[in-house]
């Protein structure tokens, strides 16, 4: 089939991506429903699940080689410190240590953009990196780390975000703490000011927002092995090729000799979309001692130095009329990159998700001595909607309106930026489905229920993009036997990507699922797949694969037609066999025809159509909350959370339902438990384990009602897939939010909402 | 130091030349180099990720139970049984193993290997599996994934076939015969019999380790290389009645502790106590003596245990009063070698009542911010005796001795609490931590102590008086 060259747009945050792309030259023939479908959509049990469950599935943690060599990082116990002195002597004369890297001795190569080194003179934040450290075994290594002696000088620190854009506060470059250049992002329609004039009500309210950190179960880490002067990497990443450049780059060498490769991996949630200094120290040492090197962080660098969801704090004010009408809403926003550059904004709900014609948001990212903020399940999404759905809930109780019908009065069909309409936007089915399921009718005023333990209802509403774009390439091979692979270069992340791709291929070629290879997360020996974040891969891939497996087809057809002479049109493709449709017993199987081909095998490559410029390509939802508040104790428990969402077809209902509840659980963690807590006056984080730093346990997981009122969106993709990972988070906390002040009539305006703060909130009350 | 410790690690008579100090973990990931156990990088019995199970002889019976191996030194599997699960795998799938893959109660995977574990072990212990009990033997599991949701769903599967089955007397032959553990278990009693138990000798008198679940935690690095004091397990009965008095010795667990029949008399909702401490395999290592020693002014059991009248017999014949023995933040009226050997409860006269509270910012595998125990008796409307204790208020688990005695003789009513309060404000002293502020904790404790009557006696007291 043929292709075109073509400009492709695809919007995710502020940024209009253009990318110059390979698509199909046309539209591809479209996937039929679900219901007219074999194995799409179906409960179908992951393919790699067996791996999994008798834990002989090898993550980069387990890897290993009989000559192997361990890596640590030494990493500074201070948070803005420069190094006066670094002195290895002793820690090089232990046996078995193999090679120590300091910034004296480290290439110079610059990281966060020219902010800081590989290795540098000065450390910004508690666990920056200082040394590294190669030896025969982790606990050399680790002895060798006590045995090296670094003179810092202390600076003067901050930590404390709004500390930080004091004007006295001390400065982590000469720059202010809000960067002259991006620091400040500027947005508006309409008139704000005019919008405020003309409400009924106006409320003006602030919100904040806690730093939370990824914590995947596995952790970070790389091994790394030289064959000649290739580099192999093995790494625990949710983009192998964006590690192979930043590698490649780091170390100045041909990408093609740098071949990333992700096998399984234990969770990333956002946190390991790009490449960590850990791999280029390892692959740098394992040059020099001629052996893989594996380097592994521990949990406490998991907690300080891999990425966090930056605070946010947030001075909302809102305008409405008596009739329900949103006439204003502006936003300062102030958050935390951290140490190092990093998006820290949380204003795209409020700017997006309802209408309203005047709005205007200032955003403010912050330089402090902390860990560095990386993308973590929908970026800003989940800080902004959780202070959007508070103070939404708290105009409508002004205004004497239901919640529900404040939002359904302010529903927009179009983008409100581009004016063009949504591919899609079934957000008011959500709403009726939604709130039937979690009995909304039984509502009571806030505060109203009696008794010790409160109970309570909320929700919250989502908007977040997830339409994915190309470029994304699939290869499917199809062997003599008719056993089939397929190649693409995107990642599983325990997402289902081995599950969905699997699952296309045998729809669209009619062969057993079982006798389909998925070859993924391997820059060397598949075309190329996007990282996998922002709820793109499967919206991305899946039409891809679906493209290589109708060209698959298609290439059997037409062979079939040359072997028996039969023309293309008069043959019928059915469960792996091809036979003359007037007459069923004139056939040849798929394995008989490669073999009359004298073909060994056959390849046909798909690729991601183009984006629609019409539509807007969004994902929708809402999520009701019922919980309960013991008003003695303070302690929060949710009950059921329903959510109800418009994410295009449904490819596997299995796959599907755990990324929704995985999404709400973490939601409710960010809602109820995560939690970074920095010490002010030593500058240290006080939680960097699982001890200190609290996640849901079975025990805390409420119901979880799954409602999916889109059958499909065909204006997307011929698949009509959009990606629900970060949407299935999105909206928990404001919904937990509102329903913890329907319960207990007290508004609890920043997160985590812990029984400290609930009693504390009480008993000021009185 | 190395020196000898036998046992059978799956299939495999093992003779391993170790620190008894050293991690089951790491002995099984580094040297036996089977990486189907994880560390979820916590090392310190917070994710379940490493879990195991440990098989011993008990009274002629071969008992299972499920460990963090992150926390549990290799000298304590001597003569025992270690099934991590490459030790569960055969040919195909157990049912514990198809059911996860056909809920997909795994997703990154990672985590996965320990919930099967810790599923594997609960039936092994129970015959009479239930959801509530399944769901809370995974409660130690931590997944940052699935959401649980599926999990559970497995676990339902699980449990509702498991009600098919006829119980035996014998849960091993059974589970054998269902293949949800592989053949070799039938074997596994008479080759533990077999193995020849070697004498651990100690080399550092001060490192007594009970369960290990706070020395690992807080000092690994000290104990991985040295050879320990293991508390041993002598008496015949952990837990026994003498006199007036309980006796509970110094291996005794939280998890023997709490179904005990002998406890259940005095506080009758022990097991339901239980639950909120920590999670089933730091149960099943974790020591009462231990919990003391520690001296965490947070310790639940310590608390539970000072509400009434206790005494610690230490190896040297001293004996010494509970509520006397901790004389400031972690230092205790004990040298560095006497070992607990035993803990005697008096058992109080009359009927009493107990109630025990606990918040902390999860509900559950969380150390408490604020912890109480109450126990009373009374006499119509007369309080005859009580005891009061709160955690996390001051630098020892602690004894409110004044309260206590103010509430003593005095009618039940919402005067006598009210004037309790006042005194309990005179008798803690919060500080500002991780797990709340000052000021929140001393509101806790007052709302905790209000809660034990509110629970205790609902048709006497209401909140609305209070
Ligand atoms: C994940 C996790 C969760 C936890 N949750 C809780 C919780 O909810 N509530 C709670 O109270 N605790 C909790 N703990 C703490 C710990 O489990 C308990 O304090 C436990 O009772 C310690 O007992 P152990 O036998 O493991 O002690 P060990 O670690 O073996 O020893 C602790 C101290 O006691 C000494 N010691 C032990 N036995 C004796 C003896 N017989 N005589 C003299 N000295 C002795 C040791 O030398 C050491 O100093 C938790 C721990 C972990 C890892
Ligand atoms: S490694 Fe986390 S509990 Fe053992
Ligand atoms: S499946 Fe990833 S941590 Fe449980």
């Amino acid at each position: 089939m043929s292709r075109k060259i073509i400009k492709s747009k695809t919007y995710l945050y502020d940024e209009k991506i253009e990318t110059i792309a390979e698509v199909p030259e046309k539209e591809l023939e479209l996937l039929p429903l679900n219901k007219d479908l074999k194995i799409i959509g179906k409960k179908i049990p992951r393919v790699d699940a067996e791996e999994k469950v008798t834990g002989t599935a090898v993550y980069t943690f387990d890897k290993s080689f009989t000559n192997i060599a361990y890596g640590k990082t030494l990493r500074s116990p201070h948070p803005f410190a420069k190094i006066e002195s670094i002195d290895t002597s002793k820690a090089e004369k232990l046996k078995g240590v193999l090679k120590i890297l300091t910034y004296k001795n480290a290439p110079d190569i610059g990281w966060y953009g020219s902010y800081s080194k590989l290795l540098d003179q000065t450390v910004r934040y508690e666990g920056d990196e200082v040394a590294f450290i190669v030896a025969e075994t982790e606990a050399i290594a680790e002895k060798a780390m006590s045995l090296i002696d670094v003179k810092y000088k202390e600076l003067d620190f901050v930590t404390d975000t709004l500390e930080a854009i004091k004007d006295n506060a001390p400065k982590i470059y000469e720059d202010s703490n809000i960067p002259k250049t991006r620091g400040h992002a500027h947005y508006s329609r309409g008139n704000f000011e005019e919008g405020i004039k003309n409400a009924d009500v106006v409320i003006e309210r602030d919100y904040t927002t806690q730093v939370a950190i990824h914590n995947p179960t596995e952790p970070h880490g790389s091994v790394v092995k030289w064959e000649d002067d290739q580099l192999i990497v093995w790494d625990s990443t949710q983009g192998v090729f964006s590690i192979r450049d930043t590698i490649a780059n780091s170390l100045n060498m041909p990408e093609s000799k740098v071949r990333v490769i992700k096998e399984y991996m234990g969770g990333g949630f956002g946190a390991k979309l790009e490449a960590g200094k850990y791999s280029v120290m390892a692959a740098i040492a394992s040059k020099e001692i001629k052996r893989p090197v594996k380097v592994i962080l521990d949990r406490k660098a998991m907690n300080l130095a891999v990425g966090n969801r930056p605070d946010s704090h947030q001075k909302i004010k809102a305008g409405a009329k008596k009739d329900g009408t949103l006439t204003a809403m502006g936003l300062t926003n102030y958050g935390t990159m951290g140490a190092y550059p990093a998006g820290a904004g949380a204003h795209w709900p409020l700017r997006s998700l309802y209408k309203c014609d005047n709005i205007e948001t200032n955003e403010y990212r912050v330089f402090t001595n902390t860990g560095r903020a990386r993308p973590f399940r929908a970026p800003g999404h989940v800080q902004g909607t959780f202070a959007l759905e508070s103070i939404l809930d708290d105009l409508a109780e002004k205004i004497d309106m239901d919640p529900l019908e404040f939002r359904i009065k302010n529903f927009t069909p179009i983008d409100q930026d581009s004016k063009r309409p949504y591919t899609s936007k079934k957000l008011i089915e959500a709403y009726k489905m939604g709130a039937k399921a979690i009995n909304w009718e039984s509502r009571k005023p806030a505060g109203a229920s009696d008794g010790i333990v409160k109970r309570g209802l909320g929700f919250a509403s989502q908007i977040w993009w997830g339409g994915g774009s190309p470029p994304a390439y699939a290869t499917v091979k199809m062997n003599r036997d008719g056993s089939v692979q397929v190649l693409c270069g995107t990642q599983d992340l325990g997402t289902g990507t081995y599950t969905i791709i699997s699952q296309i291929t045998a729809e669209v070629l009619e062969i057993p699922i079982d006798t389909i290879d998925v070859l993924i997360g391997d820059t060397q020996a598949t075309p190329y797949a996007p990282s996998s974040g922002g709820s793109t891969t499967a919206p991305s891939i899946s039409p891809a694969v679906y493209d290589a497996a109708l060209q698959m087809k298609a290439k059997l057809i037409a062979s079939a037609s040359a072997v028996l002479d039969i023309p293309g049109k008069e043959l019928t493709y059915s469960n792996g066999k091809i036979f003359e449709t007037k007459n069923e017993s004139n056939s040849i199987t798929n394995p008989k025809l490669i073999r009359k081909m004298r073909e060994r095998v056959l390849i046909a490559t798909g690729a991601r159509n183009q984006n629609t410029d019409k539509y807007a390509i969004n994902t929708f939802g809402v999520q009701f909350a019922d919980v309960e508040v013991n008003t003695l104790t303070g302690k929060v428990k949710v009950n059921k959370i329903v959510a109800a969402h418009d994410i295009g077809r449904t490819l596997n209902r299995l796959t599907l339902e755990n990324q929704f509840h995985g999404g709400i659980i973490m939601g409710l963690s960010f809602a109820l438990m995560d939690e970074r807590v920095i010490d002010e006056y030593t500058g240290k984080v006080l939680t960097t384990n699982y001890h200190d730093y609290k996640m849901p346990t079975i025990k805390e997981t409420p119901e979880i009602e799954v409602i999916i009122v889109s059958e499909n969106d065909p204006l997307v993709s011929a698949t009509g897939v959009k990606g629900i990972g970060e949407p299935a988070m999105i909206p928990t906390p404001g919904a937990i939010a509102n329903a913890v002040y329907n319960a207990i009539g007290v508004r609890i305006n920043s997160l985590p909402i812990t029984p400290d703060k609930i009693l504390t909130a009480l008993n000021s009350r009185g | 130091m190395a020196q000898k410790i036998n046992f059978i690690l799956n299939n495999v008579e093992l003779s391993v030349e170790s620190a008894t100090g050293k991690t089951l973990l790491d002995f099984i990931r580094k040297d036996a180099k089977l990486t189907g156990t994880k560390e979820g990088c916590c090392r310190e019995g917070d994710c379940g990720a490493c879990t195991v199970l440990i098989g011993e002889i008990i009274n002629d019976e071969l008992h299972y139970k499920s460990v963090n191996s992150c926390l549990y030194p290799i000298g304590k599997v001597n003569g025992k049984h270690v099934v991590t699960i490459e030790g569960i795998n055969s040919d195909e799938l157990t049912p514990v193993q198809h059911a996860y893959t056909e809920e997909n109660a795994s997703q990154c995977g990672f985590c996965t290997p320990g919930f099967i574990i810790s599923t594997t072990g609960y039936l092994l212990k129970n015959d009479k599996p239930n959801i509530d009990s399944a769901i809370n033997a995974v409660a130690g599991n931590v997944c940052r994934c699935t959401g649980y949701v599926s999990i559970k769903r497995a676990l339902n599967d699980i449990v509702e076939e498991m009600k098919l089955y006829d119980n035996s007397d014998n849960v091993i032959t059974e589970l054998i015969s269902k293949k949800y553990i592989p053949e070799y278990f039938s074997t596994i009693k008479e080759r533990l019999k077999r193995l020849e138990i070697i004498e651990l000798k100690e080399s550092n008198k001060t490192l007594i380790v009970g369960g290990g679940t706070d020395l690992y935690v807080q000092r690994e690095d000290d104990l991985k290389n040295e050879d320990l004091v293991f508390v041993s397990a002598d008496a015949a009965e952990k837990i026994y009645k003498e006199g007036n008095s309980i006796f509970i010795t110094g291996s005794t667990t939280f998890q023997e502790l709490a179904h005990s029949d002998v406890i259940k008399e005095l506080i009758p909702n022990i097991e339901e106590v239980n639950k909120l401490i920590a999670s089933l395999p730091i149960r099943n290592s974790a020591t009462i003596a231990g919990n003391i020693v520690n001296a965490s002014p947070i310790a639940d059991m310590t608390i539970i245990l000072l509400t009434l009248n206790t005494a610690l017999h230490l190896n040297d014949n001293r004996t010494v009063p509970l509520r006397e023995f901790f004389l400031g933040y972690k230092t205790l009226a004990k040298s560095e070698t006497e070992i607990i050997e035993k803990i005697e409860i008096q058992i109080p006269e009359g009927k009493t009542l107990f109630n025990f509270e606990k918040v902390s910012k999860r509900t559950h595998l969380d150390i408490a911010s604020v912890n109480s125990a109450f126990i009373i008796s009374l006499e119509d409307k007369k309080i005859v005796s009580c005891g009061l204790s709160i955690g996390g208020v001051a630098p020892i688990p602690l004894f409110l001795k004044e309260t206590s005695a103010y509430l003593e003789g005095k009618d039940l009513d919402t005067e006598t609490i009210k004037g309790a309060l006042k005194i309990i404000d005179k008798e803690i002293s919060p500080i500002s931590d991780v797990r709340g502020s000052a000021e929140y904790k001393r509101l806790l404790a007052k709302q905790m102590f209000k809660s034990h009557f509110i629970k205790l006696f609902p048709d006497k007291i209401s909140v609305e008086d209070l």
